[in-house]
């Protein structure tokens, strides 16, 4: 003899029609007998018959419309910008954006470390002289432009200038 | 991928830090970085038509700025210095080329100059230089002709 805790378990099934012959007759015994679960059966067949109304009262959906937008979108043709756009949306959505800023941060250490990214300067080979001190002796700056040649020219016209490597003084410069 | 909104502000929080981090690290590897102070001794003269073939690189500068019929290299020599490191280099002569990289910035190499004889200071300059470009310093006499520095500086 089973409890009513065990037929209220299978009482679905039986109600569905999925319990063997055995075991629906011992239900049926049981909820004849028993006030308790046969209101719950009664409960289940009005559930089902509520839900099976519901179903056939519902209008069909309206299917097709739908299908031929989704078959006419996968079709159509879009231009190279859209895709473009459309890629760029995905990598840039709100979901992406916390690994998209590092990553391009990151990119663009990483040019500027090789070099490939930097403001180029207009290229002056010329130094650029802050002071010279030549202890009282003659000294030039010559500056040529075709080679951007910076030349400090030190002239040692002076006694005593070349003691110590005992040379002669009387180079004058040829520029 | 979809990320919870705390980790999304604490990656955005680490990829801000990382930039500083990055640039912070960037400004003190410039600062610290060694500079290759080269010096070619080169005697230059009236003697007879004469170019040294290892000066070619150097051949249109030397040409266009000193007017000289004979150039030919006596002797190179390059030492890495650090920012406000002395290089000491022999000149021909008992004389001593004194280089002192200051600083680089924005591509300009800040190099203090001193050329002695034997103890005897001849010439103190201050100047800043394109990185890997050079300067020309002349004028010592030697062996009938003149000495000519031709003092490069690249940043390592």
């Amino acid at each position: 003899m089973k409890s009513c805790d065990e037929i209220r378990e299978l009482l679905g099934a039986w109600v569905d029609g999925e319990l063997g012959r055995a075991e629906a007759d011992a239900v049926r015994l049981h909820v004849e007998g028993c006030s308790v679960c046969s209101e719950e059966r009664r409960q289940l067949d009005k559930l089902n018959v509520s839900i099976k109304s519901a179903l056939v009262s519902q209008r069909p959906i309206a299917f097709e419309p739908f299908w031929r937008g989704v078959e006419r979108r996968i079709n159509e043709k879009n231009s190279w910008r859209d895709e473009w756009m459309d890629r760029l949306r995905g990598a840039f959505g709100r979901p992406n954006l916390a690994w998209s800023i590092p990553a391009v941060i990151g990119l663009a250490l990483v040019l500027y470390s090789l070099g490939v990214w930097k403001e180029e300067t207009p290229r002056n080979n010329f130094a650029a002289v802050e002071s010279i001190d030549a202890y009282g002796r003659n000294v030039a700056l010559l500056r040529e432009n075709e080679t951007r040649t910076t030349v400090i020219w030190l002239y040692q016209n002076q006694e005593g200038d070349n003691e110590a490597s005992g040379e002669t003084s009387d180079q004058s410069p040829t520029f | 991928m979809k990320l919870p909104g705390k980790l999304r502000t604490r990656a955005l929080l680490f990829s801000f830090l990382a930039t500083f981090a990055a640039a912070y690290l960037g400004a003190a590897e410039t600062a610290s970085q060694a500079v290759k102070i080269k010096i070619d001794t080169i005697l230059a003269s009236n003697q007879k038509d004469e170019f040294d073939s290892r000066l070619k690189p150097i051949e249109k500068q030397l040409k266009k700025s000193l007017k000289y019929r004979s150039y030919r290299l006596l002797k190179e020599e390059s030492q890495n210095l650090p920012a406000q490191g002395n290089g000491s280099f022999d000149v021909p002569g008992g004389r001593t080329l004194i280089v002192s990289p200051q600083d680089f910035t924005n591509q300009q190499i800040a190099l203090k100059v001193r050329l002695q004889g034997g103890e005897k200071p001849l010439l103190d300059t201050t100047l800043k230089l394109e990185n890997k470009t050079n300067f020309i310093f002349a004028g010592p006499p030697h062996e009938n002709g003149v000495l000519v520095l031709v003092i490069w500086a690249t940043v390592q």
